[in-house]
């Protein structure tokens, strides 16, 4: 092993922390786990990075706002992701699962009797572990896709720890994936895909968030056109502590014309006027770690 | 895959099956039941039953066991009180680390990998028990602490009895609400 491959298990997204984190899970008193969430939700706010990104982005979704408020904003997003992946990791180790409420209860059941659909969510709350308890009791077959972990070590932790009910796919193969998504859709499956930030080199279509230009992926909007199914919004909100809320909104349908750019911004729209709505009432659940909104040229 | 839930019963939220320490579950039973109609109904709702799933019984456990350990430390640190105060705190943070880091290591080492919460449960209780001892006999502050401490221990002993001369109507109040 080189010295470089040696130290990248320390690097913040490295394996060590995802190891720490199970240990964790198997070995902390529920009593004395608040305590160890404080400590390391401090612990990390040392990760400049990362903090950086959610106080930049923090600013855009409360303008004005200080940054001294904006750091415990960023403190209380650490606590909140210390939370879920903890949720996460208990539920696949000790099959502890959380309590549940639902909002939007009609669009999921009819999201689940439909023969196959789009679930796109965000980078929010526990999406993992509600795609896995979704995959556990759902008579559908759910298919996730997800960016694959940046780090090989910590992609091989995952993998050798995940749950097999619930497939996996990564969005690094997109042709041969997205004839894959297809399939799954026709065979009345549901793709659960997370569509707030582009990663890699994968295609987007331009959208406007908290008013300033971005991008989302293309994918699921090209996926439902092609599928001809609609789209439906879910979002998983962490309450507090082991309780989250499923919210599902009003599914987009996107209608096919003869300009195939307008139905896709109509369908954006829709998801960004969405997703800026959750996320201005959770911006405390919003896991984005990166600056979200590129810095303007000055 | 076998869940134990509870769906659509939000008042299900103060089963005593939902707690952990004998003061909570004796509070969640005499809470069942009552009131109703103030229960916030969600659209639909599912309880998991879990002894640790009560988020206030956890976090006013946890907030009892960091103090109790910060005053312990505070108490012995040769400086004067307010710094020995401010030094408490991370150091009573990294005292909790303790059991769990060593113990859970070495249970690891021994017994394998798998869950060993229980054992580091006790392990952690018997360590604040063995420190309150020797703190309760001291003529430190803190053995206001300590016997606060052996206080509360009793308490929980005493719901505990409680909740045994009661478990019959405990469990049926539990399955009529789950009914």
């Amino acid at each position: 092993m080189t010295r470089s491959v040696w130290w990248r298990r320390f690097f913040v997204r490295g394996v060590f922390w995802r190891q720490g984190l199970r240990f964790a899970v198997l070995n902390v008193p529920p009593w004395t786990e608040p305590i160890v969430m404080a400590f390391w939700s401090t612990f990390f706010l040392v990760w400049g990075p990362g903090r950086r990104g959610v106080m930049r982005n923090l600013k855009v979704i409360k303008p004005g706002s200080l940054a001294i408020a904006n750091l415990f904003r960023c403190y209380r997003v650490f606590w909140n992701y210390a939370w879920t992946i903890a949720d996460n990791v208990r539920f696949k180790e000790l099959r502890t699962i959380p309590d549940w409420e639902f909002t939007g209860r009609e669009y999921f059941e009819d999201m689940q009797t439909r023969q196959g659909a789009i679930l796109l969510t965000a980078h929010m709350g526990s999406y993992d572990l509600g795609a896995h308890l979704f995959s556990e009791t759902s008579t559908r077959r759910i298919v996730m896709v997800r960016a694959p972990e940046a780090d090989p070590q910590t992609r091989e932790f995952e993998e050798h720890h995940g749950v097999d009910s619930l497939r996996i796919e990564f969005n690094t193969r997109a042709t041969e994936l997205a004839l894959d998504l297809l399939e799954t859709i026709r065979e009345g499956g549901i793709v659960a895909i997370q569509g707030d930030r582009v990663t890699g080199s994968i295609s987007s279509l331009p959208a406007t968030l908290f008013g300033k230009p971005t991008t989302v992926p293309a994918g699921p909007f090209a996926l439902a056109l092609a599928a001809r199914v609609p789209i439906y919004p879910v979002f998983v909100v962490r309450l507090g502590r082991r309780r989250y809320r499923l919210m599902t909104s009003r599914p987009i349908e996107i209608t096919r014309s003869r300009n195939r750019d307008d139905d896709f911004a109509r369908a954006v729209e829709q998801w960004m006027a969405e997703l800026e709505r959750v996320v201005q009432e959770c911006w405390f659940q919003w896991f984005t770690f990166e600056p979200y909104w590129p810095e303007p040229a000055r | 895959m076998m869940l134990n839930v509870v769906i659509d019963r939000p008042d299900a939220r103060r089963l005593p099956s939902r707690h952990r320490f004998a003061v909570a579950r004796l509070i969640g039973y005499i809470l069942l039941g009552r009131a109703r109609s103030a229960v916030e109904r969600p659209e639909h709702l599912i309880l998991s039953i879990d002894r640790d799933q009560t988020a206030v019984e956890m976090h006013l456990t946890a907030f009892w066991a960091f103090a109790t350990t910060a005053c312990y430390i505070a108490a012995s640190l040769p400086f004067a009180l307010p710094l020995s105060i401010v030094l408490s705190v991370p150091l009573a943070a990294a005292a909790i680390h303790l059991p769990i880091v060593l113990g859970g290591s070495i249970l690891r080492a021994f017994i394998g990998d798998g869950n060993h919460i229980k054992i580091v449960s006790v392990i952690t209780m018997a360590l604040l028990l063995i420190a309150s001892s020797y703190v309760a006999t001291t003529r430190s502050w803190a053995r206001f602490v300590a016997w606060l401490f052996f206080a509360i221990l009793l308490l929980n002993s005493v719901a505990a009895v409680i909740l045994w001369l009661l478990r019959g109507s405990v469990q049926s109040a539990e399955e009529r609400c789950v009914r």
